[in-house]
């Protein structure tokens, strides 16, 4: 106990002459730190080694709980691509993700330009409705739009859209965060350029294309970016409006394998390993704008 | 989009002003159409159509007007409702009781929060009671699942909170490798959830050589069937038999906090670093100064500095998982029966597998209104409070 007369200072001056001479702000042991941080690292990265290993394991090193297969079975791999349909889904995720990008990207840069720069009636009014489904729980969607989907609401082109690279897609092409990020960047956009632009006679278009997109390459990486992670890593949309193949994505594709592999674990943590490439290669990439953009926002699909 | 303004018009000179302002109002009204578009049909449009749905016998196909009978179905009786939004009042109350007493002088202080107080137990009995009347009368699958995603935030967010700070403060230290340490907690946010929630499948499933069942033996404790165990972890770790409410959370959603826990500190861990970088470090210099050591300078300059930022990650995750569907559908075996089934997944499983679109249509307008009210009261107490993350 510490006399609360005497005081901690009182107490470390005596037990602790050493610590008076210390230079620089608080250093606790440093060596404990460090066993804590190694400690909450190992924590973090044991699922994906474990992830990774038995990834590379025959089917009798799974059942038999190795630590590390004998020898790497890359050929798990090559099985889970070709006959797990791994490619399959891979390539569906890769198109829808890709169609997804594009038009979120044209219908947040024309909103968000819009909104940040054009003087029309009711925009407040507009955009304080937009931001408020950014509260609405994703549950409340799915089955008014699975019925939209399917055409039981209004007669859709084609009929029905389900297993469709249109239900997959057109849902994602917009939202109201990524259009209040660029509407932002494009408000703070000098009106003195834009008063030049117009003595040249460009109109909005132009002067958005031409001036305004070369000099927003920060903010439309981080639309790309979060569009990205939310569409590779949607799954209960996918799982709603895919009940074939065709285009069904690799979350859904991963979900449905643990049913039908069984005991294949081996194959299952294969296909797991491949719907992680992607994002990790971009999470390495773009690692600092990745961890910021998220941790600013706290966002993640 | 050019041909709005691409005409060059000689109008007459007064009139170039409200020709103007149309041309405008057309290009803007252009350009926000598509986005505008999709979020209403998409965004918006779902819940007026829930609670049109919500009003009907609507299986595969719409059956009969039934009006709130999905929603009597959902609450039982209207009396053990009203009891217990009594008692929501009662909890408001309180709270209000509570912030009303560091405005005013320290005589009156003590009383109103020994009235708070006061009031938080009453409140607290009252919801009980008129939870036990619901419970009785109403929907036992999807009250039930309302308290397993009370179990789940209330198991994963403080904790996670807790593990996120320590980390934060340990790497705000003068350390190496400061980059990756960060990196790597940041890792299970990261991926996919789908993905790591099969891999934590695999991990601890029931096996006795699962990598959770290898890591007890080390320890000589027997294996555990964690994700596909129904039994409360009090009565798996103590013995203890307990009913209902009180015998707390399954080791299935034991393990699923776990594995929330595991996915998410990294994120806090992220956010605090950031709000750690605004405390002067002036503040530390004195404490320093002052004599205080590492631990008393953690405890009496970076959490009270951070409680803005703890409030505010508190309020976001706890309302994060009620809105949580994916890694929660994905880790809820069958086994476990409904002690892991949370208010999405419940009523994911009410129109995908049982196919009863208005009965489905009522829960997910209760679950909207109840992540409405927690978010207006976020918004509130947040107002309230300074914040400068």
């Amino acid at each position: 106990m510490v006399n609360p007369a005497t005081g901690p200072d009182k107490i470390r001056s005596e037990t602790n002459p050493v610590q008076k001479v210390r230079r620089g702000p608080r250093t606790g042991n440093k060596s404990l730190i460090y066993l804590v941080l190694i400690i909450g690292a190992v924590l973090s990265l044991i699922p994906f080694f474990w992830m990774v290993s038995t990834s590379l394991m025959t089917l009798g090193e799974t059942i038999n709980r190795k630590w590390l297969p004998a020898v790497p079975q890359i050929t798990n791999y090559i099985q889970a691509w070709n006959e797990a349909k791994f490619a399959k889904y891979f390539w569906n995720s890769v198109i829808i993700t890709g169609v997804t990008l594009v038009g979120l990207l044209t219908t947040s840069i024309l909103a968000g330009y819009a909104f940040g720069r054009i003087n029309f009636k009711g925009r407040n009014a507009i955009f304080a409705i937009l931001l408020s489904t950014m509260m609405i729980p994703e549950t409340i969607t799915w089955l008014p739009n699975l019925m939209l989907v399917r055409g039981t609401i209004i007669p859709l082109p084609g009929g029905s859209w389900l297993n469709s690279l249109q239900a997959l897609s057109v849902p994602f092409m917009a939202n109201a965060f990524s259009i209040f990020l660029l509407k932002q960047f494009f408000a703070q956009i000098p009106n003195e350029l834009w008063d030049a632009a117009q003595i040249d006679g460009a109109n909005h278009f132009r002067f958005l294309t031409q001036i305004c997109l070369p000099i927003s390459k920060a903010p439309i990486m981080t639309v790309l970016l979060f569009g990205f992670i939310g569409s590779w890593n949607a799954f209960a949309w996918p799982l709603l409006v895919t009940t074939r193949e065709t285009w069904r994505p690799l979350m859904v594709g991963l979900w449905t394998f643990v049913s039908e592999a069984g005991p294949e674990t081996h194959l299952l943590m294969a296909g797991a390993v491949i719907t992680l490439i992607p994002i990790l290669v971009i999470y390495f990439l773009t690692q600092k704008q990745f961890t910021q953009g998220i941790a600013t926002t706290g966002l993640k699909g | 989009m050019g041909a709005t303004t691409g005409v060059t018009l000689k109008p007459p000179k007064k009139k170039i002003h409200s020709l103007r302002a149309l041309q405008e109002n057309l290009t803007g009204y252009a350009f926000v159409a598509p986005a505008v578009i999709i979020i209403l049909v998409f965004g918006l449009f779902p819940i007026i159509y829930s609670v049109y749905m919500s009003l009907f016998n609507w299986r595969i196909r719409k059956g009969d007007f039934t009006g709130l009978v999905n929603y009597i179905k959902i609450f039982g009786d209207w009396g053990g409702f009203a009891i217990f939004i009594g008692g929501l009042g009662l909890l408001g109350l309180a709270y209000w009781l509570w912030t009303r007493a560091f405005k005013s002088n320290s005589n009156l202080m003590r009383i109103l929060q020994i009235g708070a107080a006061v009031v938080l137990i009453v409140a607290g009995i009252i919801m009980s009671m008129g939870w036990g009347k619901m419970i009785a009368a109403g929907d036992e699958d999807f009250l039930n699942s309302l308290i397993v995603t009370i179990f789940y935030a209330v198991g994963t967010v403080p904790l996670q909170l807790a593990i996120g700070i320590m980390f934060a403060y340990l790497l705000y230290q003068k350390i190496r490798g400061k980059e990756v340490f960060r990196m790597i907690y940041f890792l299970p946010y990261v991926t996919p959830v789908v993905t790591t929630a099969v891999v934590f499948r695999t991990i601890f499933s029931s096996r006795a050589t699962s990598l959770a069942n290898i890591l007890l033996s080390w320890f000589n404790a027997g294996p555990l069937k964690w994700l596909f165990e129904p039994k409360a972890m009090s009565e798996v770790f103590l013995g203890l038999k307990l009913d209902g409410i009180a015998a707390g959370p399954s080791l299935a959603l034991g393990t699923i906090i776990l594995f929330g826990i595991w996915s998410f500190f990294g994120y806090n861990t992220v956010i605090f670093l950031a709000g750690l970088g605004g405390i002067p470090k002036e503040l530390y210099e004195a404490a320093e100064i002052d004599g205080a050591n590492s631990w008393s300078a953690f405890k009496n300059v970076t959490i009270p500095l951070l409680s803005p930022v703890s409030f505010y990650l508190f309020l976001v995750s706890f309302i994060g998982t009620f809105k949580a569907f994916n890694h929660l559908y994905v880790m809820a075996t069958p086994n476990a029966q409904n002690t892991v089934v949370t208010a999405s997944v419940q009523i994911f499983d009410v129109f995908y597998a049982q196919n009863n679109f208005g009965y489905a249509a009522s829960q997910s307008i209760v679950l909207f209104l109840i992540i409405l009210g927690l978010t207006i009261a976020q918004n509130k107490i947040l107002g309230e409070r300074v914040f400068y993350g």
